[in-house]
């Protein structure tokens, strides 16, 4: 590790542990804050580069704020700096999670709060569906799509199968598909 | 051991889930199956996970491993659900211009977003019999039925964030929740 990588890593961690306590609305979040961090203010990576970590951070598995951190850490400062900027992003919700379900724990019985919780519950489905809405958007490219999607939806309700395994079996159809087409296209 | 059992299984859902509500369905089987959390408290660890800052698969690796196995559960789980990020994502980063020109992920990415769309439906169903039942025709809470109602029309035509939406669907939980 080079000095110039050494002296980064206090401020990779210093930042990510900022960032990490404004994360909200998942992936989105922390490449706003590090495009205005890092690309505009501090000039260390391009725009172009951010866009390569987010479209990266976005395929491989895993959550993609710690993917995104995890890329640019690696970037800057080799495997402990995407080591430091990972945890970074990680303690303050961590913390904050605790400290919530403790409250969580001590209201869990109080009346005016288990009133609130039912109306808290009937917003989940809302919010799911709002966010299904944007992933039909990105995930449904064609017919086959939405036959897989059935599938998946069949297997789910009448099938006590693991989605672990549905989400290995869907990645297989994904590349079988894929690889039939492009030998279809070249013959 | 409790720890190692949730350790393995966020293990899992990180290597299974691709970003945000894509983990959903994972996180409510595996909490499901293994008991150690209720639908109800799915659907508040998802909407708790949607106020509070981090990403939703870390917030609920948290909240569910505190529930069940107290602090050190919490980050027996958060470990698990991290790992992918350290070793699958580290090793893109690694050989990051190889990793661009591979059309391997996004041939892969073709199945797996549909199919995480069919699960996040079950979970969309399963979720819609536990929070609003009641007792009205003997099967459903108008109360729910009504915020739920409100909930959709602010996020999808109002297009209000999801934290804003949470606060006035507990506020009119607590006016409407006696009836």
């Amino acid at each position: 590790m080079t000095k110039e990588q050494r002296e980064k890593l206090p401020v990779i961690f210093r930042t990510f542990l900022k960032f990490g306590c404004f994360t909200f609305g998942g992936g989105w979040s922390i490449v706003a804050q590090i495009q205005k961090e890092f690309v505009e203010k501090r000039k260390w990576i391009t725009d172009e580069e951010l866009l390569d970590f987010t479209s990266v951070a976005r395929s491989v598995p895993g959550l993609m704020i710690g993917n995104a951190s995890v890329l640019f850490g690696y970037q800057e400062a080799g495997a402990i700096g995407a080591l430091v900027a990972l945890l970074g992003i990680v303690i303050p919700p961590v913390l904050i999670m605790i400290g919530v379900v403790f409250v969580y724990n001590l209201l869990q019985n109080n009346p005016y709060m288990a009133r609130a919780m039912m109306g808290v519950r009937a917003a989940v489905v809302p919010i799911i569906l709002s966010a299904l809405i944007k992933l039909f958007k990105a995930g449904m490219k064609d017919v086959f799509c939405y036959l897989i999607a059935l599938g998946a939806l069949a297997l789910c309700l009448f099938t006590g199968i693991s989605n672990v395994l549905i989400v290995v079996l869907g990645a297989a159809v994904g590349l079988l598909y894929r690889e039939v087409k492009s030998r279809r296209d070249l013959s | 051991m409790i720890y190692l059992e949730l350790f393995l299984s966020f293990l899992m859902i990180g290597f299974t889930s691709f970003g945000g509500m894509s983990m959903i369905p994972l996180i409510n089987q595996e909490m499901l199956s293994h008991g150690w959390l209720t639908a109800r408290e799915v659907a508040d660890i998802v909407a708790i996970a949607e106020m509070t800052p981090g990403p939703l698969g870390l917030n609920c690796a948290t909240f569910a491993g505190i529930r069940t196995a107290g602090i050190p559960g919490a980050l027996a789980a958060s470990m698990g659900v991290i790992i992918p990020s350290l070793t699958v994502c580290m090793a893109a980063a690694a050989f990051l211009t190889k990793f661009k020109e591979s059309r391997l992920m996004d041939e892969a990415m073709y199945g797996i977003r549909p199919v995480c769309i069919g699960m996040i439906f079950a979970v969309i169903i399963q979720q819609s019999e536990v929070n609003y039942a009641g007792k009205l025709f003997g099967f459903v809470s108008w109360p729910a039925v009504l915020i739920g109602a409100v909930a959709m029309v602010l996020l999808l035509k109002f297009k209000w964030n999801v934290p804003r939406t949470i606060l006035v669907s507990a506020a009119l939980g607590m006016l409407l929740g006696g009836f």
